[in-house]
Order: C-alpha cells, then structure tokens, then sequence
C-alpha cells in the first residue's frame, strides 16, 4: 500500500470534484443562472489548484480552460451558448477520464491516450458481447457512449475499507485477553471478599490485622476492578461505534449513480434533438458497490434507450396533448430485503405491433397459435426470445438495453420486470436481493446464546415474571394489545445441542410484526439495540429458516440476525396454522406445487417458498400441472393464469372436479388485475388470487400459511 | 531435582547445538512432509499441513440451529465469516466434548474444521508415509494414508476428500476446481 504515494490524497479530493463538476454541468444545462455558474467556477478551481500541487498539468489545463469558458457567464442569466455547453461537457469528460486514469492501478498495459477518453472510460462491461445500439436508424450520428464520470461507485475506497474492517478485527481480537482480564479481576475481588467475611465471622483475635488486610485488599481489588472494567467497556464500545461506521461505509448511496445515467440521458437527447428532463428519486438509499455498479451499468442503456427510442419529438408530443419536454424518471427503492430500481418515461412505450409481426415472421408464435398478449411481447423482449435480433433490434430497438437488464438480474438473482402503455410510456423494473443490509437491531439472549432481532419487526417488549413465563411456555400464547399471540421461547428454536448454562430462564417477551399477525418470542435478557450490518450466511452453513443472515460483533465474533418470518413460521408449524385450532405440533406443511410457463417466475416463487421453508415442485404447463398434482399429494397448487393450452382457470377447475384433488387449496397469481378475472378465479375455485403487477410477496406467503395443507 | 548441575546442563547444549551443523542440512521439499499430529474426538491422527491454511485455539464458535449435525456454527476470521464442522463427527465418532482448535482448510469456500487437542506439529520423511486409502467406504474414505511415530502410527484426514463430504452435507455444489 501507498504510504508514500503522492497522488494518494488528490485522487480522492479529485474524483469528488469531478463529480461536483459532473453533476454542476448538467445542472447548468437545465437551469441557467449566475449561481450554478458560480459554483461550478470555484469547484473547478479548487481542481485546478490541486492538479497543480501534484503537478497533474493535463487536469490543471483543463480545469483552467474549464474556467475561462464560465468566467464571463459569472453575472447575468443568459444561459450558455450550445457550443459552450458542449465544450464544457467535453472537458468535464475529459477531466473525468485523466482522474479515472489515476484510480487505474498501475497500468498492466499502456494507458489510452488521452485525446480518447470515451474509449478509456467507455462503456461498462456488463454484456461485452452486444454491441450498442448502433444499428439503429436514427437522424444523428450517434454520438461515442457518454464516459463514466464515475469509475464504477465505491470502488477505489472497497479494499481500503477492508483493510480498515481487519485492523479493527485485529484490535478487537487483542482486547480479548483484556476482557478475560476484567473477568479474572472480578472474581479475585469476588475471593477476596469472600475471604475478609470468613475472617470477620471467625474466632480468634489474632486475625484481626489479618482482617483488616484482607479487607483492604478486597475494596482495592473492588475498586481496581470497576476502573479497569469501565475502561475496556468504553474502549470496546468505541471500537464497535468505529467499527459499525466503517461498516456502513461499504454500503454507497444510490444516488452515486444517479449523475451518470443523467448525463446519459443528457447525450441522448442532445443526440436525438429531444428536449428531456431527468428525474431521480432514492439517492440516499445504501446498498453496496457491488450491486450499484452493475444495476447503473445496465440502466445505462435504459435510460438511452427511453430517451431515443421512448421520447417521441416534439411536435408528436404535442400533438398528442403531451408536455414538449419529455421525462425520464429514475428511482431507486428499498423494499426490505430486496432493492428495486425502476426507469420510466412518459414516451410512446414499446411498439409491440412491430414486436408482433417480428415475433410472427420469426416464427416463435406458432401458425395456429392465438395472437400474444402484449404481455407475453413483453416476456419475449426480457427473456431474450427476440431481442438479440438485429431485425427487432430495429424495430423495437430495446433489445441490448433490456439484455444488458437481465443479465445484471441473472448475476445477481433479480428480477426484472416491464410493463409499457402505448402512448403513455414504458416502465423498466429490476429487482435484487441485497447482501449487505444495514439495519438496528435489538439484541436479545436466550438459552445463553445471543442473537438479533431486526428492530423494525419489534412491535413492543413485555417483562414477564417467572409465572407468566411459564404460563405462555404451556399455552404458546402472550396477551398482547388485548389479544393473544402466539408464543414462543427463543431458547428452543436457537438451540444446538449445546448444554445451556445456568440462565434464569425467560424473562421477557419480545412482539414481532410479520405478515401473518403478531407473534412473541419468549427470550431471557434484552441487550440493547445496535447498528449493524447484515450478511447472508456463508456458503457451506446451512441452517433453520429462523436465521435470516449474520452479522460480525466487534470482537469478530458472528451474531446470528433472526427472521421475523421465519420465526412466524416456525411458530405456526408449532401451532398448527390459523385460528388456533391446535394441529399437532409437528405437523409439516405438504408441497406447494408451482404451475408457470415462464421460468423466472417459477424461480422466483420457488425462492420466495424456499426461503419461507416450504417444499417445492414445479411444472411448466397446466397439463404438468395436473399430471403432477395427481401423482402426489400437495399442500397448495400455485398456478399462473394464462399459460398455453390448459390455463390458470381450466386447472382449478379440473382440480375442483377431481374428487381426489378437490380438497387441494388454489392459489392464482396473474398479471391481470381486472374484476371480472378475479370473480372468474373464484367461481372457477381459486381460494386465492395474486395481482403479479402489485407482487408482493408477502401477500402471496400469508396466502400460503392461511391455505397451505398441513401432513 | 536429578542431581544435574548447570555446567552438564551447558555441555549438552552446546553438543547438541555443534552437532546440528555436522548433521546435513534438512530441506522442507519432496523428501519430507510437514504433518500437524492431532487428537480427535479421543483418537489420533494427522494433518498435512500443506492443505491448512492456520490454525487457531479458542477461537469463539457461534452455535448455529442447522439441520446438519456436524456444522457446530460459525466463526470470525479477519471479518470473514466461517462455517466450522465437527471433524470427529465427519470422521464418524463425534464425543460430546466441545473442540479446542480450528484448522482452517485450504480451497473455496472457507472451511474451518474444528478438532480436540494439537499433539505436535512435525516433519518426518516421506518414507515415514504410507500412502494408500484406508478403507474404501465408511469413514474411512477420509483419510489418506498413516504416518509411522514414535509415539505410534496416525491416520492421515484427507482434507480435500472431508471437504468434499462437507458440500455433500451442506447440499453445496462441489467446485470442480476444487482440488487442492
């Protein structure tokens, strides 16, 4: 590592006044004024000076001819000439690409030149095989990709972050013989005394110096003891507080992102002649650089793509009682586990005439078949069916964008969804499972383990009195907010085999919120809350579906994180499900079996089951479907609705008629939302029915745990 | 107390120490292995070092609630977080007794096996070695060869092959680079 590295420090001063730049300029660009000029001058000087300290003569220059091109627009609101707009952005690329240069480690072969810096900093790699959209007949040339103002979020700070994470592990680990030295102390304050009260009961009078040593020596022993225990005790704390900060350093608001795809969107519709605004929202949202950088890279081409493919030219647009300006909105949300990243425009949407006949001509839609829903297009487009041809590529001109998407997905087990309304708009949606989650968690200990509870699932915390624990141990229900949850003693799902030690048994409640209703955990100490940062278990360390994920204490010791739902269902696995007639305690839900002709969302639902413990099988057609679901006894069928030849509808009906099967709880999930589908899954016999648009999973779980048959 | 006085105590040193150099030099290479001769579960054995990449006493182990009965739990090592299995339990004789040391295996995913006592760590010839399959089925598999002490001959744990038996356990795909 660089302790001598000169260009340690301005490399990060540098790349955040890049960024500022990178950021200013499109401000500028879409409001003029004295006050982003202003702004932008003393951002670019501040470069300049800096560039000059280190002697980086290529980023002072230009900083400088930066400058020269704002300094007359310092007072007064016109706005920059088109060229000067241009110009600025060149530089700002250009500086940009010089400052990505020096993040490079050293060079393994000759960097680019510098009059190249589109090619230096060019595209991400996330499909190297597809090329760009440059098939595509549009009036402008297309101009070279936009380069990444940013190397990729958070990726020079990532390994100095871990270095800082183990030389924090490494001190923690020292303290150790520390706190065991706090142990020891207190029991020889705990001897000592013992020892003085012997001598103060005993008989001879020949002790009483002796007594009064002792004595001594257990109040010193006493007070020694509380001064070196508060001492670590802060010191650990400190460490922990330095330790959780850092922690959450790996994780990089999305908002780090958001530059880039507007700069994007800012060259395309330069490009294209299109007058279009960017709009972001979640900038503040964490996730990590691992995540952020492949979703930014992939949106990279959606956002392009909405703006030449999506945004219609101005007089269409009014025409059509539309603003002149168009919009692109980018979003980035977080949905509890999962992070969702969505880019809409209010353009023409997907041609899916064009898309039809392509489909057609192509032959993936059989002669005789009926013609596809706009829906199903729509798979076609994501799956990679047609996409990938130059002849759709033209007409519908999505594809590479909505590869580049589901590839990121495929890399990082998400999903991606579209949707798109011709004449309003199209939305592109994806969404992935985050690793690290940063959360509060309230610690608890139960059965002498500890572990953590996340606090935005604690609905409240009762004491119990040594009765009312064993009462709620017998009955396995709590009073609470006037009615009875279910209970259970953590002690018992956390167990391992190990011999407890000698605990006092549970001492308080803690009121969980989960989909299926308020549950309490019985637990014998509450520790307190903590920030922390959570990770999936390692590979290799398959355990209970209570466990969600792990996170690492100060001293570098795991801290299991607890799943509220997974806990509800054990729970109710003990309970019997429902409204509490009680089944027998070990009864284990049957099967679920998923009907779906599309394979992501087979997979999906079956992580989404998996994951709440439940058994899956699937089948990829009504007629699977069926045929499975006679050859073995399932807990609940979850079926699509429009599949080819046997459908959603047909198949629970045709369960319902079987008296075999009739008893077997139906579940339908499909993209349409309307009434009258509803009201014809329930007079077909669906006990259930899912709107894929409204997906939640949680929703479709609570389903589950209502219907689901148990053995 | 045996009577020894310092000047013999100081001869034997300094005799052992000349001999040292008459004595060819060792080199750590194809003639000999670096063996880790440990206790498991009450019995002994042997660990070729080369297929370890540490070794850690005490090392705190969180106890996991898991379907599969040799994974003790978890453990922290440098911020990472390791899965620690039970070698007496893979090896077929688990003993209630809570192992005292980690090994931490070579290869991917990160392993840490986790065994009772640290006899001694030794290099001893390669004829020392016997190599040769111990059993073919049960327990057995796991281990690779015995090694000829002093103290009596150890069967050596194939760390490659318990790790494979470990993904077998953790319904983890096994990496077919995985080899080492």
């Amino acid at each position: 590592m660089g302790g001598r590295d000169p260009l340690r420090y301005f490399r990060l001063e540098a790349r955040e006044l890049v960024d500022q730049i990178s950021a200013g300029v499109l401000d500028l660009d879409q409001r003029p004024g004295p006050e982003p000029v202003g702004r932008l001058l003393r951002v670019a000087h501040t470069l300049k000076g800096a560039a000059r300290v280190v002697k980086q003569k290529e980023i002072a220059d230009r900083a400088h001819a930066f400058e020269d091109i704002l300094v007359p627009h310092r007072s007064g609101d016109a706005p920059l000439a088109a060229e000067e707009m241009r110009e600025l952005l060149r530089l700002n690329d250009e500086i940009a690409a010089q400052v990505a240069l020096l993040e490079a480690p050293p060079p393994p072969e000759a960097p680019e030149p510098p009059e190249q810096p589109a090619a230096a900093a060019g595209e991400p790699a996330v499909r190297p095989a597809a090329p760009d959209p440059a098939p595509v007949p549009v009036s402008a040339p297309q101009p070279p990709p936009a380069p990444e103002p940013l190397s990729g979020p958070g990726r020079a700070t990532t390994s100095d972050l871990d270095e800082l994470l183990d030389a924090i592990g490494e001190t923690n680990a020292q303290m150790m013989p520390l706190r065991d030295g706090c142990g020891t102390m207190e029991r020889l304050h705990r001897s000592a005394e013992a020892l003085s009260d012997q001598l103060r009961a005993g008989r001879s009078a020949v002790d009483g110096p002796v007594r009064v040593s002792a004595e001594r020596l257990a109040a010193e022993l006493g007070s020694a003891s509380r001064r070196f225990t508060d001492a670590v005790d802060q010191i650990v704390r400190g460490l922990d507080d330095v330790r959780a900060k850092a922690e959450g350093l790996r994780l990089v608001p999305a908002g780090s992102i958001f530059t880039t795809l507007r700069r994007a969107v800012r060259d395309a519709a330069d490009a294209e002649g299109r007058r279009v605004r960017f709009v972001s929202r979640g900038a503040d949202i964490r996730m990590g650089a691992h995540l952020l950088s492949p979703a930014s890279g992939a949106f990279l081409h959606v956002v392009r793509n909405a703006v030449v493919h999506g945004i219609e030219p101005e007089p269409e647009r009014l025409t059509a009682g539309k603003p002149a300006e168009g919009t692109v909105t980018f979003e980035v949300e977080r949905r509890g586990r999962w992070a969702l990243f969505r880019c809409s425009d209010d353009g023409r949407g997907f041609d899916l005439a064009a898309l039809r006949r392509t489909a057609q001509e192509r032959g993936m839609l059989g002669p005789g078949d009926p013609p596809p829903a706009d829906r199903e297009l729509l798979d076609l487009v994501l799956h990679g069916g047609i996409s990938t041809s130059p002849k759709v590529t033209e007409v519908a001109g999505r594809g590479i964008g909505m590869d580049a998407v589901r590839d990121v997905a495929a890399q990082l087990h998400g999903e991606v969804r579209v949707r798109s309304t011709p004449g309003e708009g199209a939305t592109v949606e994806l969404v992935i499972p985050l690793t690290l989650l940063s959360m509060t968690g309230l610690m608890v200990e139960a059965g002498g383990a500890t572990a953590t509870v996340p606090l935005d699932a604690v609905r409240g915390c009762l004491r119990l009195s040594a009765a009312e624990a064993a009462t709620a141990t017998s009955s396995g229900r709590i009073l609470y907010d006037g009615s009875a949850a279910p209970f259970l003693p953590l002690a018992e799902v956390l167990y391992t085999g190990d011999t407890v030690p000698d605990v006092p048994g549970t001492g308080a409640a803690v009121v969980l919120n989960c989909t299926a209703g308020t549950l309490a955990i019985g637990v014998d100490r509450l520790c307190g809350t903590s920030a922390l940062v959570a990770r999936p278990l390692p590979d290799l360390a398959p355990a209970s579906p209570i466990i969600s994920s792990v996170s690492v204490e100060a001293d570098g010791r795991p801290r299991l994180v607890l799943d509220p739902e997974g806990l509800a269902t054990e729970v109710l696995r003990r309970h019997g499900s429902g409204a509490g007639t009680a089944a027998s305690p070990a009864a284990e839900p049957l099967p679920v079996l998923v009907v779906d002709d599309s394979l992501t969302t087979r997979m999906l639902e079956r992580s989404i089951l998996e994951s709440a413990g439940y058994q899956v099988e699937l089948a990829a057609s009504g007629e699977e479907g069926l045929e499975k679901a006679r050859a073995s006894r399932y807990g609940l069928v979850l079926s699509d609705i429009d599949m080819p030849g046997i459908d959603g509808f047909t198949l629970v009906e045709r369960i319902r008629a079987d008296p075999e099967l009739s008893g077997v709880p139906c579940v339908l999930v499909s993209s349409r939302a309307g009434a009258e589908d509803r009201e014809r899954g329930r007079s077909a016999g669906a006990d259930a029915y899912v709107v894929k648009g409204e997906f939640d999973q949680e929703e479709l779980l609570a389903h589950i745990r209502r219907l689901v048959v148990r053995s | 107390m045996t009577g020894r006085t310092v000047a013999e105590r100081v001869n034997r040193l300094r005799t052992d120490f000349d001999r040292s150099f008459a004595e060819p030099a060792r080199t750590v290479g194809a003639d000999s292995v670096e063996l880790l001769a440990i206790g498991v579960g009450g019995r002994p054995y042997a660990l070729r070092l080369s297929q370890a990449s540490g070794v850690h006493p005490d090392r705190a182990v969180t106890a996991l609630p898991t379907p599969v009965p040799a994974l003790l739990g978890v453990a922290g090592f440098a911020g990472a977080v390791v899965p620690v299995y039970d070698l007496a339990a893979l090896l077929g004789h688990p003993i209630p007794e809570r192992p005292r040391w980690l090994v931490l295996t070579t290869g991917a995913p990160p392993l840490a096996l986790a065994f009772h006592r640290l006899d001694h760590h030794l290099r001893v010839p390669v004829v020392d070695v016997v190599e040769g399959s111990i059993g073919d089925a049960g327990p057995g598999t796991y281990l690779q060869g015995l090694v000829r002490l002093p103290d009596g001959n150890r069967p050596i744990v194939d760390v490659p092959a318990t790790r494979a038996l470990v993904h077998q356990l953790a319904g983890h795909q096994p990496d077919p680079k995985e080899t080492s």
